[in-house]
């Protein structure tokens, strides 16, 4: 029996909604795979387009996993994969830091520094998998489904990201 | 057994006391605990969701502009065109073909593929020619002598039963309630309601009734009949008389019970000999009242 009302996915109001709590996590994901901002929101505007157009064929539940398929299948322009600038935010926890002497604070500042670069030279795979994890606060089973893998695959990326990041920077002194 | 995920349970909090106290004693920890309280601090520049979100809903109404372009009047001849040919489309593909053979005539014609049938007198074959090589199906009412090309299957449907080959020669009878079907070269597969059954060169089947008759299959490489010289295989007197008057294009009475079926070949070119040939068998006598024959017994 078909239904001539709009159902799912094709309803604006929760496509919508969708949008509100996917839109984003895909963006940023996108953004530490290819380090342009640019393609980033290119890849999602495609992405969910793409999920607009076959809305009648996809369910709720599974429009996520659609949504990532489309995403991580995309190339759109052919642009090198850059490096991705990473920002510390301003409005860090980081009381405990004016009790401490000048020396201590230029070696955190120059610790953070390291980390970045560090973080910048991981691989696509170790480097989209913490970044998730530190940055959009994704839990490791949520992990495994954007990048369509095992939550024990999850763990080994961010065990090996783990082990660079600590390689790199205490070769950096 | 290598540890590979130890440091990402130790960042997810899962690691128990006694490795959580090992792993804190190590050199490394102070690295690792440093990595873990700066990188959550790392941001990346947001992206303005709003203006993304807009440009997926315009993306949207432009598609479905798309299909509202089409003027009213465009798209009524284009439907027009549509059903033009759609109309033209089927009857070219399902136009079928009619032979016939009248009384005391016959019909011999060629199919698409050249496969050869001779349509015996009051005959009647359809055909589709669209399409044939892959669709070879012949319909008979009546009798008829084919000569099928090699290629796909072929089939002959009467209303008795169907008869499928696969380049042979062969015939087949369907009239009234006898079928028969001789094979002359070849195999052929022989399909009624009750029964199916494959010949072999040389062999055939009959069927009176939808029963299978114990027949004398017929000499030779093909049916009688193509030179006049019909063959009956045990069938009642009246079964002759109508195949005589569809040869001979004459009316004959027969004014007699007889039982026996007849077995044996009757001229359809020599009326006189026809006649003798049943009058000696049956003891009856001819007699000639305008243009009927009169049949009665002796």
């Amino acid at each position: 029996m078909k239904k001539n009302m709009l159902t799912g996915i094709c309803e604006e109001i929760i496509f919508s909604n969708f949008f509100k709590s996917h839109a984003k996590t895909l963006r940023n994901y996108l953004l530490y795979k290819y380090g342009n901002e640019e393609q980033a929101e290119d890849v999602t505007q495609e992405a969910f387009i793409k999920l607009w157009e076959n809305c009648a064929n996809v369910p709720l539940e599974k429009a996520k996993s659609f949504l990532y398929t489309v995403a991580n299948n995309t190339t759109l322009n052919q642009i090198a994969h850059q490096k991705v600038v990473l920002e510390y935010s301003k409005k860090s926890p980081g009381s405990h830091l004016d009790s401490q002497s000048p020396e201590y604070l230029m070696e955190e500042e120059q610790f953070k520094v390291k980390l970045q670069k560090a973080i910048a030279d991981l691989s696509e795979a170790q480097r989209t998998a913490f970044l998730l994890h530190r940055i959009d606060g994704k839990k490791y089973h949520e992990i495994a489904e954007i990048l369509g893998i095992s939550v024990k695959a999850v763990e080994k990326r961010l065990h090996g990201a783990l082990q660079e990041l600590r390689k790199k920077i205490d070769n950096f002194r | 057994m290598k540890d590979d995920t130890m440091l990402a349970r130790w960042l997810n909090g899962e690691l128990d006391e006694k490795e959580l106290k090992a792993f804190m004693a190590s050199p490394e920890y102070d690295t690792y605990r440093k990595i873990k309280e700066y990188s959550a601090q790392l941001t990346v520049a947001e992206a303005d969701m709003d203006s993304l979100y807009a440009r997926i809903l315009d993306n949207r109404n432009k598609q479905q502009k798309k299909v509202r372009t089409l003027s009213p009047w465009l798209s009524r001849i284009a439907a027009m065109l549509v059903m033009a040919l759609g109309i033209t489309y089927f009857f070219y593909t399902t136009n079928t073909t009619t032979q016939l053979a009248e009384n005391g005539q016959r019909n011999e014609f060629l199919l698409p593929d050249n496969s050869e049938v001779v349509l015996n007198a009051g005959s009647k074959a359809e055909y589709r020619s669209w399409n044939w090589e892959d669709n070879r199906k012949i319909e008979l009412d009546g009798e008829a002598f084919f000569k099928v090309a090699k290629g796909q299957t072929f089939d002959v449907v009467t209303d008795l039963g169907t008869v499928t080959v696969v380049g042979t020669q062969f015939n087949v009878k369907a009239r009234g309630d006898r079928f028969d079907v001789t094979c002359f070269e070849g195999k052929v597969k022989v399909t009624t309601a009750k029964n199916e059954i494959l010949l072999l060169p040389g062999e055939s089947i009959a069927f009176e009734k939808g029963k299978t008759l114990d027949a004398p299959a017929e000499d030779g490489a093909q049916p009688g009949w193509i030179t006049y010289d019909t063959y009956f295989a045990a069938e009642p007197l009246a079964n002759v008389i109508a195949e005589m008057e569809r040869q001979y294009r004459i009316d004959i009475e027969l004014n007699a019970q007889v039982e026996n079926t007849y077995v044996g070949y009757i001229p359809m070119n020599d009326i006189d000999t026809a006649l003798e040939l049943i009058n000696t068998n049956y003891h009856l006598k001819s007699e000639k009242a305008g243009n009927k024959i009169i049949l009665t017994l002796e």
